[in-house]
């Protein structure tokens, strides 16, 4: 049962990197718009 | 820093009388320096912004009351309906970052018009964390109940019960304090709205956790973070794009031309449009925009007034025609007596008027309607278990099974069932051809009883083409029009081209302005001239006269949609701006169940508002810029994506093809919709009345409750999920 206690800590750094990873593509803006783009064909500029 | 302000603004009251508490300062991040603000005559300049963030009257008054007080500014007024505010200020004493900087030091984000609102970042963080939280949390649990089976030592439950406690506090403090505020701001006005009963029981789910974790006992967590997890997700999907109607306005004024050569003695001066003023002459050549409304007092020449009128077909304006801003000469020359001033033109006016129609303000939502109630029941429920349970089994067992009860009756479902159907109806209507703007837009579509239809560009396809004429004549007249860039001309070369006739050669071709074209086809002389409204009149030799037909080409699916609609028991109604004639026999050719003629863009409005009054909901659809009035009094307006700018930003909803026929799909997936969220209501409620009584009886412990409570979003889930299938056996039926 020694295991647990490094087998949390992975786990949870792992998931810690996806939160990385999600809140940097959220603060570089690839969520802001998610609506525009698809329209942005019916405009003319 | 901010209490200088307030108290140099003699703003101490605001803190007696505010009732919320108004959000840190923002940077800027708008250009401000690339706005052009309208200039007064008196020197002044004023500008129409948007303010992000105001959240209740008073946030409203200390803007209104901070802005007034800053040295250089004139007036300034703040519409809290509409989130705008138009201000008025001294350029030589103050520029317009130190305005908007001024807004934005209270807390405010102010913005420029036509800029899409910020999405709230802060939200995204919050669902981030609550997601990593939970996906960890709910593995720890899975550990402690696996441990219910066999033995587990004491001390891994307790390690696994700190582990949850350690990653559910961020959730509970940080991810959840949107609905604690929310649930504050409601008590603050006595509006018990949705964020209420979540707030709720998150406090008693951590609060529970608290104490389980350090006393021993089982603890809720898992559940915790989950409930906050699916939350956000909804509110992330509901918070999607929103614009603002209002901001069209802007667009609409940029079409007349910014200078104008005015005639002074015999010579020309340009100047700018805006200076203007009655009795001025000016001179507009071919292929320009009018900068003014006023008479033609020389010249001739054809106007196309689309703009103002949606009708494309081109109008001879000769001496003593009135012409208008907004309109374009396409050929010949004139010089115009200017009648009004800027402020008075029709385009102005127009504008104006969309501004006034958008600012109407928001509709009201019927999401929360439900929460009041709910917690009312909750909390009742909630104190009963309580009272019995403790004279049962002593305060210990009552005190848990009403936490119990707290924690199951959270309106997990109930809040998710309006953005996870809407999300996926908005997908359904996309996949259809008609992007829906909101949420609220589609699920309101669901009651719509009478659709208005522009007739120009709408069900037509606005542009001109030959409804009958002879071979011969559409021969010769090609040969004429060869090199003209007219819109008749180019209806009367396609109509040739489609008829597999060859162009013949014309010579000595002299363009009239206003009137017609001449010149030889085969050696013999011939004339073409305008006949009226829907006629081109071919002279030849010998009195030799053929009449070439044009009007407005119906598409060709613009009756099916009718039909379609009116299958759905929509009431259908053409409204035109163009003559009887016309406008009678296009709504014949479609079906239409009404017609109206000659009507202005304000009558339009006008007209849908009388609707409106009846208590009818109004759907319109129209693709000009003189729809926009009409498209922001209607209930839901629909933009055709081939339409005018103006038209898409100011309409609920845009047609993605040039076509009405997603008309009638928009409507049964937006009703698919409404009964997929009601069905989802009363599916959370009946749940929620189960779980509550058996959490009432003491049968809840934190495994139960953690199977239960996402059995209850999955089945919202699910039901999103059906709306897909729903709409397509609803069209195959």
């Amino acid at each position: 049962m020694i295991a647990i206690t490094f087998l949390i800590p992975i786990a949870v750094g792992i998931a810690l990197v996806f939160l990385i990873l999600f809140l940097g593509a959220a603060r570089s803006g690839q969520f802001d718009d998610l609506d525009d783009p698809a329209e942005r064909i019916l405009h003319d500029d | 820093m901010a209490w200088s302000i307030i108290q140099g603004a003699g703003l101490e009251r605001y803190y007696a009388e505010r009732t919320e508490l108004p959000p840190r300062p923002e940077p800027l991040r708008e250009r401000w320096d690339s706005v052009e603000p309208e200039r007064m005559p008196d020197g002044t300049c004023q500008l129409r912004m948007a303010v992000d963030g105001l959240r209740c009257a008073s946030c409203v008054w200390v803007t209104e009351s901070v802005l007034v007080r800053t040295e250089g500014i004139e007036s300034a007024t703040v519409s809290y309906a509409t989130g705008r505010a138009t201000v008025r200020w001294d350029p030589d004493r103050i520029g317009l970052d130190t305005v908007a900087g001024r807004i934005s030091s209270l807390g405010y984000r102010p913005r420029i018009l036509g800029t899409e609102a910020r999405r709230d970042d802060a939200l995204l963080t919050r669902l981030g964390v609550a997601a990593f939280a939970a996906a960890n949390v709910m593995m720890f649990s899975a550990a402690i109940y696996a441990g219910w089976l066999g033995t587990m030592e004491v001390a891994y439950v307790e390690l696994f019960r700190w582990a949850s406690l350690v990653l559910a506090t961020p959730v509970a403090l940080y991810s959840a304090s949107p609905f604690f505020e929310g649930a504050w701001t409601g008590l603050r006005h006595r509006v018990l709205h949705m964020d209420v009963p979540i707030a709720l029981a998150v406090a008693v789910l951590y609060a529970q956790g608290v104490v389980g974790t350090l006393v021993g006992f089982d603890t809720y967590l898992d559940s915790l973070t989950m409930l906050v997890t699916l939350l956000l997700a909804g509110r992330v999907l509901e918070s999607g794009g929103r614009r603002r109607a209002a901001e069209a306005a802007v667009t609409l004024a940029a079409t007349v031309p910014a200078t104008a050569r005015r005639i002074v003695g015999d010579t020309l001066e340009v100047v700018a449009s805006e200076s203007l003023l009655p009795g001025d002459r000016i001179a507009v050549g071919a292929g320009e925009d009018l900068p003014a409304d006023g008479v033609v007092v020389a010249g001739r020449g054809s106007l196309q007034r689309a703009l103002l009128t949606g009708e494309s077909a081109p109008v001879v304006v000769e001496e003593g025609d009135e012409v208008w801003a907004g309109t374009v000469l396409l050929d010949g020359s004139v010089t115009v007596d200017v009648s009004v001033a800027v402020e008075g033109t029709v385009i102005q006016q127009m504008a104006e008027q969309l501004r006034q129609a958008a600012d109407r303000g928001t509709r009201p939502s019927s999401s929360d309607r439900l929460a009041p109630w709910f917690t009312g029941v909750t909390l009742a429920v909630a104190a009963v278990t309580f009272s019995i349970w403790l004279p049962l089994a002593g305060g210990a067992k009552a005190l848990a099974t009403t936490v119990a009860v707290l924690i199951v009756a959270c309106p997990c479902a109930l809040a998710l069932a309006k953005p996870l159907t809407a999300a996926a109806g908005l997908g359904a209507a996309a996949r259809r051809g008609l992007l829906f703007r909101s949420a609220d837009a589609l699920l309101e579509t669901a009651r719509v009883d009478v659709v208005a239809l522009d007739k120009t560009g709408t069900v037509t396809e606005g542009a001109v083409e030959i409804v009958s004429a002879s071979d011969h004549d559409v021969r010769v007249a090609a040969g004429l029009e060869r090199y003209s860039r007219h819109p008749i001309a180019i209806a009367i070369i396609r109509e040739a081209i489609a008829r597999g006739l060859a162009l013949p050669a014309a010579t000595d071709v002299r363009e009239e302005a206003g009137t017609g074209i001449s010149g030889r086809v085969d050696g013999t002389p011939w004339r073409l001239r305008s006949g009226g409204a829907d006629v081109v009149v071919l002279e030849g030799q010998d009195g030799y006269r053929g009449l070439i037909r044009i009007g407005d080409r119906v598409r060709d699916d613009s009756r099916r949609a009718v039909g379609a609609l009116r299958a759905l028991g929509a009431y259908v109604a053409l409204l035109s701006g163009d003559d009887a004639e016309p406008t009678g026999r296009i709504a014949e050719a479609i079906g239409a169940s009404e017609w109206w003629a000659d009507q202005s863009p304000a009558e339009k409005a006008r007209r849908i508002e009388s609707w409106r009054q009846e208590g009818r909901m109004v759907l319109l659809a129209g693709d000009g810029m003189n729809d926009g009035p009409a498209l922001a009094a209607a209930d839901i307006g629909v933009a055709m994506g081939t339409g005018a700018a103006s038209s898409i930003m100011t309409a609920d909803a845009v047609l993605g093809v040039g076509s009405i026929q997603p008309l009638a799909a928009g409507v049964r997936v937006s009703r698919v919709c409404r009964d997929a969220v009601r069905a989802n209501q009363i599916r959370s409620v009946v749940y929620n009345v189960l779980a509550v009584s058996a959490a009432a009886a003491g049968w809840v412990n934190p495994l139960v409750a953690a199977v239960l409570m996402p059995l209850s979003s999955a089945m919202v889930l699910a039901g999103a999920g059906r709306v897909e299938r729903r709409v397509r056996a609803l069209e195959r039926a």
